[in-house]
């Protein structure tokens, strides 16, 4: 039997070596490394010369099983009733009214008018034990029920924010304040990139069939970190990347020849003025020029075998739909983006529940399990954390024939990058209102903190200093989820 | 941050400080080296926030930390005993081995180094004198000796700043030389380089007065406002949208206006502080006392179904105080929301007593009115309408804008009818319309309009229709109709007439009160009606009518029709009904694009339908009453312009008459101005403008809403104290109250700028010498508080807020002083050789290169190019922008338009600025969203911006346009030229050669494709001139392109 703790250390040595010692570390700086932490000299010591941005850790705080993520954010707020939390007892009370012991002195939405009517709403929907691991999944996603050996289920997820915008705010930033970084930012802050010609942090779109919520840029801002570290949103329309494609009349040989000429002349100037900055300046435009290069190629799903699009039912590859943007995300960790993000507008279901829940479902439920599947066979699912979820769930109470914003309790699930699969984490009480104190409470900030976790981040060093107070994700908040951590 | 620092012992080194000999013989002081320490490792457990110090004991107040402290264990020991570290507690527990007992606890963040303990330990070796917290104390302003024929500077600055380089041995730098002093003094006072005439002008101006006659030209241009608001509207989150939720528009420019003009006219600081915190409480406000108030309705603000009154009433109120205490103050009083301060003596309860001072501020928490959220005041607001309370100005900007495209839109017809005289077909065309249309406008009256009876009437929903002798139809409900109305689908009316056999330009439809309905416009004495309204002419014979297409609708009245919070003029989408003139004669009138003539037996369409009614509108909107329609050959006029009958000349049908011409404009105006897209569109711009007039968002005082501590910030948790207005205690307390009893925002703004308030003018003074120099003299200029950074200079920092206050806060003055130290005329190139002594430059031993902001990246391009427009104000513009960005935008659904005029050219202060997705080209190079109050930007270095001077449109025109104006010079000069003007100096012999062969390559690619040629030079909106060859000038645009690309370009050094 070799010494337990080997694979971990070798693990360690592995991840540091790639992460930080391969990248040239002279540009950084003996003073920042000296340093753990120290976000104003990081600041102006900007990017090494080969164009990466590097993280401010030097090494991991934990064992690192997470290098990438891609978060599915149901924009909106999925039901977890209908999706991931069966309810018999609340389907029994269905149309009756809900117990006011429930409700009294707490916050509600829309449905604050009907206080003296509320009544339960039960789920017209079966769900069925699934895999080995026997978790109950909703019939309405067919192709999740198929990962469920794969997945961890959170059913004990709350928030503090009730609508929209401040619930993504405060599912991406652990605030509702604004210029607060968003979790993707931080990642890229303390972890740097490992792409050299793609942004390390990608945002992708795509729309439910009705009138969506709006999302707003803000939740893939950097805040107050240094702006490399922010969100960069790939258009469903044009150019993926604002400003990407050269002008009319100009090919990429041309371009080449501008690159050229401008190093040539940016580095004249340095002559003169021993200006630092420039180096980067010639840096930045290298760099640009690849993602001009790889970029289109990396969006072009059309050389992706039928088999593969047929996995994630991809009707026209490349046309924004959820299921592309899957593919998509694949390629994209694939070439090493630390964080992609993919928001799909299209779960506020305040009426008409019974029907748009389910076509809500169809339009995401192939290619959520087609992503862990095509993760998985690659090999990237190991060190590839995925999260499904929104930003919160719907109230057990109906509203009219929907269900209203609810922040005592959601569900999410997690795949890869070092979570436990096949376990369900934490549950809520009988009718599905509130989560339930039992050790496996999900807070917002105790999902950060389990994330950061599986990154070999502890949540309560990473900080930036900002007018005067050393500020993290979780704020001063946060409990690792040890126990969905593998 | 110790680093970063100019401590004597920092700059001799850790190893010799260390040495007891050595560092004997260095003086601790508590604010530089003290302080600094114990606040960042300390205070958090150890000072002010009572709830977080378990231990009770307070390192931050010299009284409790030499008093004896009894711990938890009964242990009876004293933190400080001054002169002797080894009987104290504090340096016991610095030192101490066991992990239970040593501080800081082993888990804590912050750590302290060996250098930190030693500097401790000597502290108190030295007695542990505290001091106040330098920014807490009075500044002093120190006597500068007099240094005629002495050997320090008699600048103030300059004296400062070389007695601290003269003690570290060091020589200033040179100064710059004179084209880099005249570009960087342009770029900081005017955001634009100097043009070619102006840099050899300077040149050539030897005299000593010429740099100081310099200063003076750049602090009286009218772009010095410009350049000077960009900080501040960073500072007060200055954006054109909500940016909660639908992110829908504000209407504001008029405050953005007001800073400008306000540094312009250099107003007193206090002044423009006063009017802005209180503009509308100071006696007989002025109008733009009114404007600068919008100052107070910047905050972001949510019309989201099922968001919370309470709730946001209370985000509001702590974004005010978050703001005007870092703007003001450069405190982080926002701290103390959820609990006393952790650091400053700030309580929580002195955020809810600063709060408390804007709780009259007129707001609405939820901007909309929902039945689970009543505000009966917005029942008729949809997404789309502004955000009260709004005043009406009038706007220079638009009066000029408004005045030029008339004057173009009048010289467009004068030119058509003209050519209609030179053609005798033409004149012969006017001659028979003339003849045609004559006896049905030349009525007594003068009227144009020609009323036509009702032929024909149905409406759905069973509603009745009566006609009136005057023309006009009556609508009256079925019976049962208001019981069940909101049941029912739209009710449509279908009107026909008949009309004269003369070509009709524009018709005319009358909604009229009447007896019957209550005097109201509606027939259910409802305020107003929310209408579509479609034409169509239904032949004889034919089986249905035909669409007629409109060149434009316009109501002829106020009526008050928004789109996304700014007033539509156009009623093609639709008429919602004035409020105001419920009970008045409203009209709209319609104009086609070609006149039509109706036949005998043809008839006149009109339909129109009421839109849905939404459920939360209920109450307000109603259904028609009675209409009237009329039909005229003659054009639609322009508000403020007379009716077209009135100056056609009756009877002036032969070329010789005088009246001819007049005749033929009045023809080819209904005829043929409108159905050409572009005088449309020039009509539609002057409608647009609203004869200059335009609404802004200001502050209304109201009954102050009750204020309570929030205990947590929790806005559900009642069980606080209520709150008076108060400044902060320590701070001062309460001020002289002009008013007895509550304290104003004016007493407020008082006490901020009143000269016993230490941190006002120094917050400003510090943020100003970023401005200049890069970085603040304490560098964290959002923070003066201890958390803070001790100044570089700071006896130099109080010289010049003392010097502020004292000079009647002139800030045009304060620039002056600044820009005319050496300091800041010093040369800009590195000193390697400093670098290990002051990595930072906080020594000043040169100036600093600092990247233009974003919007000046952009004026940088277009001034240089010649495409600027240089016209100050006005709403925001809409440059180019990459397609879809605003895909995600909802309630209402948007999509970004494009200027399509010289607006395109305004500076980038003037870019529309949608909090949600900012700009790419600005959010690309660090402006801040504002969203928050933003002290300092970002200053980043990305691939994004890369791509943003390679690609973005307005860059590629901007190099054309420049390339163009190369043209003008032999091909030798061409060069010369363009670096004169982007970069302020001629290419070396290196850049020429380099540059040459660049665009020998270029040229010989583009010869090859001469199409691509073509297409890279017709990128933007101004128009591409035939004369110039298109592969000439794309390979001159291939280095004009170079140069805007340029790192040297966007920085100024």
């Amino acid at each position: 039997m070799i010494d337990p703790l080997h694979h971990v250390r070798q693990r360690q040595v592995a991840w540091s070596r790639r992460t930080f010692l391969g990248q040239s570390a002279q540009a950084i700086g003996a003073l920042a490394l000296g340093s753990l932490l120290n976000p104003r000299l990081l600041a102006s010591a900007g990017p090494s010369t080969d164009g990466k941005w590097r993280g401010v850790l030097r090494s991991p705080h934990f064992l690192p099983r997470a290098k990438r993520i891609i978060q599915l954010s149901m924009a909106g707020g999925p039901s977890h009733l209908e999706t991931f939390d069966p309810k018999p007892r609340l389907n029994a009370l269905h149309g009756q009214p809900f117990p006011e012991s429930f409700t009294k002195g707490q916050q509600l939405a829309q449905l604050q008018h009907e206080r003296d009517g509320l009544r339960a709403r039960g789920s017209p929907f079966a769900f069925t034990r699934c895999g080995l691991s026997g978790q109950m999944i909703c019939d309405l996603l067919p192709h999740t029920q198929t990962i469920a050996d794969d997945i961890c289920i959170v059913r004990s997820m709350h928030t503090e924010q009730i609508n929209h915008d401040p619930a993504h705010a405060f599912m991406n930033a652990g605030s509702i304040t604004k210029g607060r970084p968003s979790f993707g930012s931080w990642t890229l802050y303390g972890l740097g990139a490992e792409a050299d010609n793609l942004p390390g942090y990608i945002v992708l779109m795509s729309n439910g069939p009705g009138n969506d919520q709006p999302i707003s840029a803000r939740q893939w801002s950097a805040g107050f970190l240094p702006s490399q570290f922010q969100g960069v949103q790939f258009q469903s329309k044009g150019t993926p990347v604002h400003y990407l494609g050269n002008p009319d009349g100009i090919c990429q040989s041309m371009q080449r020849q501008l690159i050229d000429e401008l190093a040539v002349l940016n580095g004249l100037s340095a002559e003169k003025t021993l200006d630092s900055e420039v180096q980067t300046r010639i840096a930045q435009y290298e760099l640009a020029f690849k993602m001009q290069s790889s970029v289109p190629e990396l969006a072009d799903l059309s050389k992706e075998p039928q088999s593969t699009l047929d996995l994630y039912g991809i009707k026209n590859p490349g046309d924004g739909s959820f299921a592309s943007n899957c593919l998509l995300a694949r390629r994209l960790v694939e070439r090493g983006v630390r964080f992609v993000q993919l928001y799909h507008r299209g779960w506020d279901h305040h009426s008409n529940i019974d029907a748009n829940l389910p076509a809500a479902c169809k339009l995401v439920d192939q290619a959520s399990a087609a992503l862990v599947k095509d993760l998985k066979r690659r090999g990237l699912l190991d060190d590839t954390l995925v999260i499904w979820g929104g930003e919160f769930g719907r109230t057990p109470m109906g509203q009219g024939s929907g269900r209203d914003h609810h922040i005592n309790a959601f569900s999410i699930w997690m795949a890869g990058g070092g979570i436990r699969p096949g376990i369900t984490w934490g549950s809520t009480d009988e009718l599905g209102y509130r989560y339930l104190d039992d050790g496996q409470q999900m807070h917002v900030h105790d999902l950060h903190a389990t994330l950061l976790a599986a990154f070999g981040i502890d949540h309560e060093r990473l900080t930036y200093r900002y007018q005067g107070r050393d500020f993290r994700l979780t704020d001063v908040h946060g409990k690792i989820a040890r126990g969905i951590l593998r | 941050m110790v680093a970063s620092r100019f401590l004597p012992f920092l700059l001799i080194g850790p190893s010799i400080l260390l040495g007891a000999s050595t560092a004997d013989a260095l003086r601790m002081e508590y604010n530089r080296d003290v302080r600094p320490i114990l606040s960042n490792a300390c205070f958090k457990c150890h000072g002010p926030d009572a709830a977080g110090n378990p231990s009770g004991l307070r390192l931050d107040v010299p009284e409790f930390a030499r008093a004896p402290h009894r711990s938890k264990t009964g242990r009876i020991t004293t933190a400080l005993v001054p002169g002797k570290p080894d009987a104290s507690e504090v340096w016991r527990r610095l030192i101490a081995k066991d992990e239970t007992t040593v501080m800081p606890p082993p888990n804590a963040l912050h750590q302290l180094s060996d250098r930190d303990r030693t500097v401790i330990r000597r502290w108190i070796e030295q007695g542990a004198h505290y001091q106040p917290h330098w920014a807490y104390a009075a500044p002093i302003k120190q006597a500068i000796p007099d240094s005629r024929g002495g050997s320090s500077p008699s600048h103030p600055i300059d004296f400062f700043i070389r007695a601290e380089l003269k003690a570290k041995d060091i020589e200033a730098a040179p100064p710059a030389d004179r084209r880099s002093l005249i570009r960087r003094l342009s770029l900081d006072l005017t955001g634009l380089p100097p043009t070619p005439v102006e840099t050899a002008t300077f040149l050539a101006d030897q005299r000593p007065a010429a740099y100081p006659d310099l200063v003076d030209r750049y602090l009286a241009s009218p772009h010095y406002g410009e350049r000077m608001a960009v900080p501040w509207l960073d500072l007060v989150r200055f954006a054109d949208s909500t940016g909660l939720h639908g992110d829908q528009l504000y209407n504001n420019f008029p405050y953005r206006d007001y800073v400008i003009a306000a540094f312009n006219r250099n107003k007193p600081f206090d002044q423009f502080t006063i009017e802005q915190i209180a503009g509308d409480l100071v006696p007989n406000a002025s109008t733009d006392q009114h404007v600068a108030s919008g100052f107070n309705r910047l905050n972001m603000v949510t019309r989201e179904g099922g968001a919370q009154v309470g709730e946001y009433l209370a985000k509001y109120a702590s974004d005010r105080v978050r703001t005007v205490s870092t703007v003001w103050l450069g405190s982080t009083l926002a701290c103390a929301e959820c609990h006393d301060h952790k650091y400053d003596p700030f309580t929580i309860r002195d955020f809810y007593a600063f709060a408390a001072y804007f709780a009259d501020v007129k707001q609405w928490g939820v901007y909309r009115h929902f039945v689970y959220t009543p505000e009966p005041e917005l029942t008729v607001h949809t997404d789309d309408y502004p955000f009260p309370p709004e005043i009406e100005i009038s706007s220079d900007f638009l009066k000029n804008r408004d005045a030029r495209l008339r004057a173009t839109f009048a010289r467009s017809l004068a030119t058509g009818g003209r050519a209609l005289l030179a053609d005798p077909d033409g004149a012969a065309a006017v001659q028979t319309w003339a003849r045609l249309v004559a006896p049905w406008i030349h009525t007594p009256s003068s009227d144009p309009w020609i009323p036509i009876p009702v032929d024909q009437a149905t409406s759905t929903n069973g509603v009745i229709t009566i006609p009136r002798p005057d023309g006009s139809v009556l609508f009256e409900n079925p019976p049962s109709y208001l019981d069940d109305k909101y049941k029912k689908p739209p009710t449509r009316h279908q009107l026909s007439f008949a009309t004269p056999e003369i070509p009709l330009a524009t018709v005319r439809i009358e909604f009229l009160p009447d007896i019957a309905h209550g005097g109201f416009v509606t027939r259910d004495r409802r305020d107003l009606f929310d209408i579509d309204i479609a034409l169509a002419v239904q032949r004889a014979g034919e089986a249905k009518p035909q669409a007629l297409a409109l060149a434009e609708a316009l109501a002829e009245c106020e009526t008050e029709n928004y789109f996304n919070g700014r007033r539509v003029m156009s009623l093609r989408d639709g008429w919602r009904s004035s409020v105001r003139l419920a009970r008045e004669p409203q009209a709209a009138v319609f104009q086609l694009p070609i006149p039509v003539t109706l036949a005998p037996g043809d008839r006149l369409v009109a339909t129109i339908t009421s839109k849905p009614v939404n459920f939360h509108q209920r109450a307000a909107l109603g259904e028609i009453g009675r209409i009237r329609v009329s039909v005229s050959p003659l054009s639609g006029s322009l508000p403020g312009e007379p009716a077209d009958s009135v100056r056609f000349p009756a009877g002036a049908l032969t070329p010789a008459d005088a009246g001819f011409e007049q005749t033929a404009v009045a023809y080819f105006r209904a005829n043929a101005a409108f159905s050409d897209s572009e005088r449309v569109q020039v009509f539609r711009d002057i409608l647009d403008c609203r004869e200059g007039r335009t609404s802004t968002m200001v502050t209304v005082a109201q009954e102050p809403r009750v204020t309570r501590v929030l205990p947590r910030g929790n806005w559900q948790n009642e069980s606080g104290d209520v709150v008076d207005p108060s400044p902060p205690k320590f701070l001062g307390g309460i001020p002289t109250a002009e008013s007895q009893g509550r304290g104003t925002r004016l007493d407020l703004a008082r006490w901020i700028v009143s000269p016993t308030n230490p941190l006002t003018a120094r917050t400003f003074v510090n943020r100003l010498w970023k401005q200049f120099f890069g970085t603040g003299l304490s560098s964290a200029v959002e923070d003066l508080g201890l958390q803070g950074e001790y100044p570089s200079h700071p006896e130099l920092l109080d010289w010049l807020a003392v010097e502020f206050m004292e000079s009647g806060w002139n800030v045009k003055s304060l620039v002056r002083l600044i820009v005319t130290s050496q300091t800041y005329q010093q040369s800009a190139r590195e000193r390697p050789e400093l670098r290990p002594l002051d990595p930072q430059n906080r020594l000043l031993a040169r100036q600093n290169a600092r990247r233009l902001d974003a919007e000046f990246i952009r004026d940088h391009a277009l001034f240089t190019s010649g495409l600027l427009r240089p016209e100050l104000g006005g709403p925001s513009a809409f440059p180019y922008q990459p397609e879809g960005y605003y895909a995600q935008l909802n309630f209402p659904i948007r999509e970004y338009v494009a200027d399509h005029d010289d607006r395109q050219y305004r500076r980038g202060l003037y870019t529309h600025r949608q909090r949600t997705f900012l700009h790419p080209m600005l959010a690309n190079f660090d402006a801040p969203s504002r969203e928050e109050c933003t002290p300092a930007r970002n200053v980043s270095n990305t691939p994004q911006q890369a791509l943003t001077l390679l690609n973005d449109p307005s860059f590629v025109e901007a190099a054309r346009a420049l390339a163009e104006q190369l043209q003008a010079y032999p091909q030798t000069e061409r060069l010369n030229q363009a670096f004169e003007r982007v970069l302020t100096r001629p290419p070396s012999d290196a850049e020429r050669a380099s540059l040459e062969k660049f665009h020998a390559a270029q040229l010989a690619a583009f010869r090859e494709r001469p199409d691509d040629a073509r297409k890279f030079t017709a990128i933007g909106l101004l128009p591409v001139k035939a004369e110039h060859d298109a592969v000439e000038l794309a390979a001159w645009t291939a280095v004009t392109r170079a140069l805007f690309n340029l790192n040297e370009t966007i920085t100024r050094y």
